[in-house]
């Protein structure tokens, strides 16, 4: 047990069936009338604004304007554009539909909106807000980030290239709603990516030197929740209730993660991502055995206790207490070895296929420098970090 | 009555602790940085003029040093000739104390919450492997083992008495001169 801890989540969740239908009513709460949505071009190809629309069309509050091209990294510019629109249109609260960068997009442009000016970069840093922003609510697309939990956004400054991050309790939406028709369509590949994103989160909370009792029962919920549905998903990507389940996994992670840190995985997918465009979830699934098998000394009693959330009590009760942490590392790989068999997620730097051996020497100066390092409950050298690199780089098991 | 009376004298203990560590650590960043490669590869990464802040909140004791260049520190006291690049905040003194005591380890601190990082995250992430490897050297392995993460297994002994014996007398050299002056 830490011998202090704090934790921190005030975001109103709204989860499971209808969930958006709550929109309006707990906009109007907020005192709100005039929101302005955010998302990108990929949620609105697919559709899923259709049913946000249709639930606040119903409940008698209007969309005021729709901003869709938010990139997938997003930067300062789009930042000010959307806060210009906001102003322009006199919205009183935003919406964010989509994944990490449209909420995040989402939560800098509160910043704007609230506080004023046109220059994002001066409110970036820790605790530079001291007040409340407009409200906000996030309806997450992908079930994976937990951005939608998170009091942390990181917007691009284009001119510098530079990533900025902000960081502050003000930061966290009103709400969060959670509904399962916002994944129904999620392709296979993303839908694997991103729960192992979250299953990422929720393992690095629950062995990190941040831990604590309260991110202790949300990451075991979740990693219980996506033990039990990622593969009830991929095989029947259609099912509301595992689809559900995962959401549920991916926001209880993202509260574990935001109160616990993450580590290790998290500084080499950081490195990896920025370096060689890499999706995020793709990086956590690539290094999460890697890295567990690095800080096994060091975490082998509540790794150990993870086999219970992974595998299911039978397997927990048969397994003698000192082969618990390997038998969950084994778990962690035989689920990868699955993805990869239906949807071809990548297990190794080699199979994406987008990573030179070369690039190691970079990535692992890169991983050195993140501030996820400091929470990795084993100490790190460069030299650490290639052998783990060059572990995550071979072909683990024969390809199927 | 004696209970009362000792509280504000054990806080004032404290204060003067902190203050004289944040003077001794200051002046031990400017010597390692002088003696040791390693110190100097980490901080040559860091921008010429480049300040660093240690401080407790709200306008507590602090140290600021100054990466002059070729990874060298300079020492400037308890504060800034010019505004500073990155400060690291202990949000009371009683958590300063903890870790400047050796009872919390830095990292831990971290992961407590105790302190506020005000600037880049990764040079943060530097100087806190810096302030590391230099607890590594100044102190006797059983203690610095309680104020780093892990201690260095590359760090024999004949290696952490040359150059601890080093810092320890440029640190004196540092503070005969400030009486001096």
């Amino acid at each position: 047990m830490p011998s202090y801890y704090e934790f921190f989540c005030p975001v109103k969740v709204i989860a499971g069936k209808a969930a958006l239908e709550h929109i309006p009513y707990e906009l109007s709460g907020l005192g709100a009338s005039r929101p302005l949505l955010i998302t990108d071009q990929g949620v609105r190809a697919a559709g899923l604004l259709d049913p946000v629309m249709a639930a606040c069309d119903e409940g008698g509050l209007r969309i005021v304007t729709i901003y869709d091209k938010v990139p997938p990294d997003s930067s300062t510019t789009v930042v000010r554009d959307i806060a210009a629109i906001y102003r322009a249109e006199h919205c009183d609260s935003i919406i964010a539909v989509g994944g990490g960068s449209s909420i995040d997009t989402a939560k800098a442009v509160n910043i704007l909106v609230s506080e004023g000016g046109e220059d994002i970069a001066a409110y970036s840093g820790a605790g530079i807000l001291k007040r409340a922003l407009k409200p906000f609510f996030a309806v997450p697309t992908t079930a994976g980030t937990g951005s939608e939990v998170t009091s942390i956004a990181v917007i691009t400054d284009t001119e510098k290239s530079v990533k900025l991050p902000f960081t502050s309790p003000f930061l966290l939406p009103n709400a969060a709603i959670i509904d399962p028709r916002m994944t129904l369509t999620l392709p296979p590949q993303i839908t694997a990516a991103t729960a192992m994103d979250a299953m990422t989160h929720a393992i690095e909370a629950f062995t990190g030197m941040a831990k604590n009792p309260l991110s202790d029962a949300y990451a075991t919920a979740a990693i219980q929740k996506i033990s039990g549905a990622l593969l009830t998903v991929m095989a029947e990507p259609k099912n509301a209730t595992a689809r559900l389940e995962l959401a549920q996994a991916s926001t209880m992670a993202g509260i574990a993660f935001s109160n616990s840190m993450v580590g290790l995985v998290h500084a080499l997918g950081h490195a990896t991502g920025a370096l060689c465009h890499l999706p995020h979830g793709l990086c956590m699934s690539l290094y999460l055995p890697y890295a567990l098998e690095y800080n096994l000394e060091s975490i082998r009693e509540p790794l150990g206790e993870l086999l219970l959330y992974l595998e299911g009590a039978d397997t927990y009760a048969a397994t003698p207490p000192i082969r618990r942490a390997e038998a969950a590392i084994s778990a962690i790989r035989r689920l990868r070895d699955e993805l990869y068999q239906r949807c071809r997620l990548p297990r190794t730097l080699e199979e994406t296929g987008k990573v030179t051996r070369s690039q190691l020497n970079t990535i692992a100066r890169r991983a050195l420098d993140d501030g996820a390092i400091i929470f990795n409950p084993k100490e790190v050298t460069y030299e650490d970090a290639i052998a783990v690199l060059e572990r995550a780089w071979h072909q683990p098991h024969p390809v199927a | 009555m004696r209970v009362k009376r000792l509280q504000p004298m054990a806080a004032r203990a404290r204060r003067r602790y902190v203050e004289a560590m944040f003077q001794v650590l200051g002046r031990a960043l400017q010597a390692v940085s002088e003696v040791d490669a390693n110190v100097q590869g980490e901080a040559r990464v860091l921008p010429a003029g480049f300040m660093f802040e240690m401080k407790v909140m709200p306008r507590g004791s602090a140290l600021v040093v100054e990466h002059t260049g070729e990874g060298r520190f300079r020492y400037h006291g308890s504060s800034a000739p010019k505004p500073v690049n990155l400060s690291i905040q202990f949000k009371h003194l009683a958590h300063a104390f903890l870790v400047l005591s050796f009872q919390e380890k830095t990292s831990v601190a971290f992961a407590h919450d105790r302190m506020l990082v005000d600037g880049d995250i990764s040079h943060a992430v530097r100087m806190t492997r810096i302030l590391n490897r230099l607890e590594a050297f100044i102190l006797p392995r059983v203690i610095a083992s309680r104020a780093v993460k892990q201690y260095p297994a590359n760090l024999h002994l004949p290696e952490k008495l040359l150059s601890g014996a080093k810092i320890y007398l440029n640190v004196a050299n540092q503070f005969v001169h400030a009486v001096r002056a």
